[in-house]
């Protein structure tokens, strides 16, 4: 760590570990209540704990890739942030949004629309919120010494990100058209600029733990953002197979979104490369695995299974059953949660002073989390293909179809618990590295600490 | 070999022309919506309903046009199947209908936002869906109807033909969830059946049969329908 500001992003990390905990809580409830166990109907019916918690998934991925970017921009544009003051001003207001927006959700108070059901008056807070990020983050971009292909694809991911929130926030009586815009705010985040977000982070990361040259990480960095745009773009036509748009979105999204596993395939290719190609090997080789892994797993959850049901002829089945759930959780885990997880990894060391890393504890968090996330996506597949065969093709009742896979929620819940497992080790290792420490920013100047040649 | 620059150049050139496709796209997919989603039919009822939809979070555990929550039912053709009186029924308390499954929240929806919710569902059936949901192509055949009786409908009460038919069938027509009422007048009386649709509970605990809190004059048409089958 280079400058004292980067440590503001402690703050959001922290918050990250907080917000990911109560997923996991909310995501068991939903679990529980798949198996007949819906004890808690009164109080958290289901449709609040799911938009509890795919929302905190949302607000936690934002908050850390917030993080990412106050404790990477600083050091791309070789200075301060521009006011340190304002980020944790912006940290403790998107707190309070968030917090009184979850409260909502228990009180009936929300939007319901898939993903964005934070109600409107309380978007403009996060608009507010947002603003004030883009602000701090991109005048320390414009102010900086240096400008690096890695920190200008960074800020135009978070700035493009901040953008795209607004065609979500148009009121349209046609459920048609509220549905095309909605797909402008959800699909264009997670298979278009996240991905710029999650690239440069990925290539932040590989340039400071490989000791490959700039030049070529930020080149392929390139490519592998201008894939994403090629199929991401036109692939937003996967949404609009059956909602009410035009026929010829069955052949663009179609094709396009068949092209999207190609974008991911650049992500774990490059990851792999540039940690074989490095010269040199980083002391904190947990940090590589979470950063090769995020590769790795966004291509098999979000590039190969969402290729397993995007073409039309596979969709019109499947489209709005669990297979969509199987597919959700391995893509968001693969290439979000874990790309976030990846940069805590590689910062909590540098601001905390302390080399927690390679401990068996922080190895098995690794290992466990995936195998646990993996084997739920088992599970979840299998109760959603035998859910496509009988009740789409076979016919059979909806209810009759539900109890039929219940056992396989069963399946969910074990491996869910090993998931948990995993990201309890994490998140013990997150509190034994303590709070980031102000001298050792001062004395870190050394540009790579723990850069050592490789054997 | 590829240089950094070329690199950068693929990527403006790629995201600027694919935007651009996109946002043409965009502008005729907005002209073509009104008619295939019949924009005409958008009625105050409609909007209203939608409001009701988005404010409850119905989408928190259904699925509309496909998108949504995997614990309920989809609903884009619940119209067509169910039809508005089951429909209103089940809306007026969500979980009669069906006794110890899953709930649905008691949302105590007025008569007046029940037939709102209702406009909406019509008008969402009539979208043009490029044929989602695609029809159940494995389905069993229907029973053949050789094997029951035909039954004549006409002199059915309504309830009977909108609601009950979702779960049981006479003369091969019907719901399959509760058992076929064919004969049903030879194995059952008046007063017996009079019970039993006051409360099922109370005849046979754990039943799936709901206590629909039927008007007394409803369930008398509805005794004396049952009754005559033979």
């Amino acid at each position: 760590m280079k400058f004292q500001s980067q440590r503001i992003a402690w703050l959001f990390f922290a918050t990250c570990m907080l917000l990911l905990t109560l997923q996991i809580i909310y995501g068991f409830i939903m679990g529980f209540a798949h198996m007949g166990f819906d004890v808690l109907h009164d109080y958290i019916p289901f449709n609040t704990a799911r938009a509890t918690h795919t929302n905190l998934l949302v607000v936690w991925l934002l908050t850390g890739f917030m993080g990412a970017s106050y404790y990477i921009l600083p050091e791309e544009a070789d200075r301060e942030l521009y006011s340190p003051k304002l980020a944790v001003i912006q940290w403790a207001s998107l707190v309070v949004v968030s917090v009184v927006a979850l409260i909502g959700f228990h009180l009936n108070y929300w939007e319901g629309r898939k993903f964005l059901e934070i109600p409107r008056p309380l978007d403009y807070l996060v608009v507010a919120n947002v603003l004030m990020f883009v602000f701090n983050v991109g005048m320390t971009t414009l102010r900086g010494r240096r400008y690096t292909t890695t920190g200008l694809v960074l800020l135009v991911g978070l700035v493009s990100a901040a953008l795209l929130y607004l065609p979500g926030m148009i009121w349209f009586d046609n459920q048609v058209l509220d549905s095309y815009f909605r797909w402008w705010v959800v699909h264009l985040w997670v298979e278009g600029v996240w991905e710029l977000i999650m690239g440069a982070i990925m290539s932040y990361l590989l340039i400071k733990l490989t000791g490959v040259d700039r030049e070529v990480i930020e080149k392929w960095l390139y490519v592998i953002v201008g894939l994403t745009f090629v199929s991401g773009i036109l692939g937003t036509g996967h949404h609009y197979y059956w909602i009410g748009a035009p026929e010829y979105w069955k052949t663009v999204g179609g094709v396009f979104s068949a092209l999207e596993p190609l974008a991911f395939l650049g992500m774990a290719l490059y990851g792999v490369n540039m940690a074989r190609r490095g010269g040199r090997k980083h002391e904190n080789r947990i940090a590589l695995y979470w950063t090769v892994g995020t590769g790795i797993m966004s291509f098999v959850g979000a590039g190969f299974l969402g290729f397993a049901h995007t073409l039309p002829q596979v969709n019109i089945y499947t489209h709005g059953t669990l297979v969509t759930a199987m597919h959700g959780h391995l893509a968001f885990w693969g290439a979000y949660a874990m790309t976030v997880l990846a940069v805590i990894s590689y910062a909590l060391p540098q601001m905390t002073g302390r080399k927690l890393y390679n401990t068996w504890m922080a190895e098995w968090a690794f290992w466990i989390s995936n195998i646990g996330m993996v084997a739920m996506t088992a599970a979840f597949g299998v109760a959603g293909i035998t859910q496509v065969y009988l009740e789409r093709r076979v016919g059979m009742d909806f209810l009759k179809v539900q109890d039929a896979v219940q056992v396989h929620f069963g399946g969910l819940i074990l491996a869910a618990s090993l998931f948990t497992v995993g990201i309890g080790l994490f998140i013990w290792t997150f509190i034994l590295y303590g709070l980031p420490r102000r001298e050792l920013a001062a004395d870190a100047v050394q540009a790579e600490p723990g850069l050592r040649p490789a054997k | 070999m590829l240089s950094k620059s070329q690199a950068r150049l693929f990527f403006l050139a790629t995201t600027g022309g694919f935007s651009l496709v996109f946002l043409g796209l965009t502008v005729d997919t907005i002209l073509q919506v009104p008619e295939r989603s019949h924009d005409a039919d958008l009625t105050p009822a409609v909007v209203r309903g939608k409001h009701l939809w988005e404010d409850n979070n119905c989408m928190g555990c259904h699925t509309l046009l496909g998108e949504g929550a995997y614990y309920a039912p989809e609903l884009t053709k619940v119209y067509e199947r169910r039809g508005p009186d089951w429909m209103k029924t089940f809306l007026r308390d969500p979980q009669a209908m069906f006794p110890g499954q899953r709930k649905m929240v008691e949302y105590h929806f007025t008569d007046a936002q029940i037939d709102d919710l209702v406009a909406f569902f019509q008008w969402i059936d009539h979208v043009d869906t490029n044929g989602f949901p695609a029809p159940a192509d494995l389905a069993p055949p229907a029973p053949a109807v050789a094997s029951v009786a035909a039954v004549d409908l006409s002199a059915a009460p309504s309830t009977f033909t909108t609601v009950c038919i979702g779960c049981h069938s006479v003369g091969g027509r019907g719901g399959t969830i509760g058992p076929a009422l064919d004969g049903e007048g030879g194995r059952r009386d008046a007063a017996w059946l009079d019970t039993w649709l006051t409360d099922p509970q109370a005849v046979k605990p754990g039943t799936a049969m709901p206590n629909l809190g039927l008007d007394p004059a409803v369930r008398q048409d509805l005794v004396a329908f049952l009754t005559s089958l033979h």
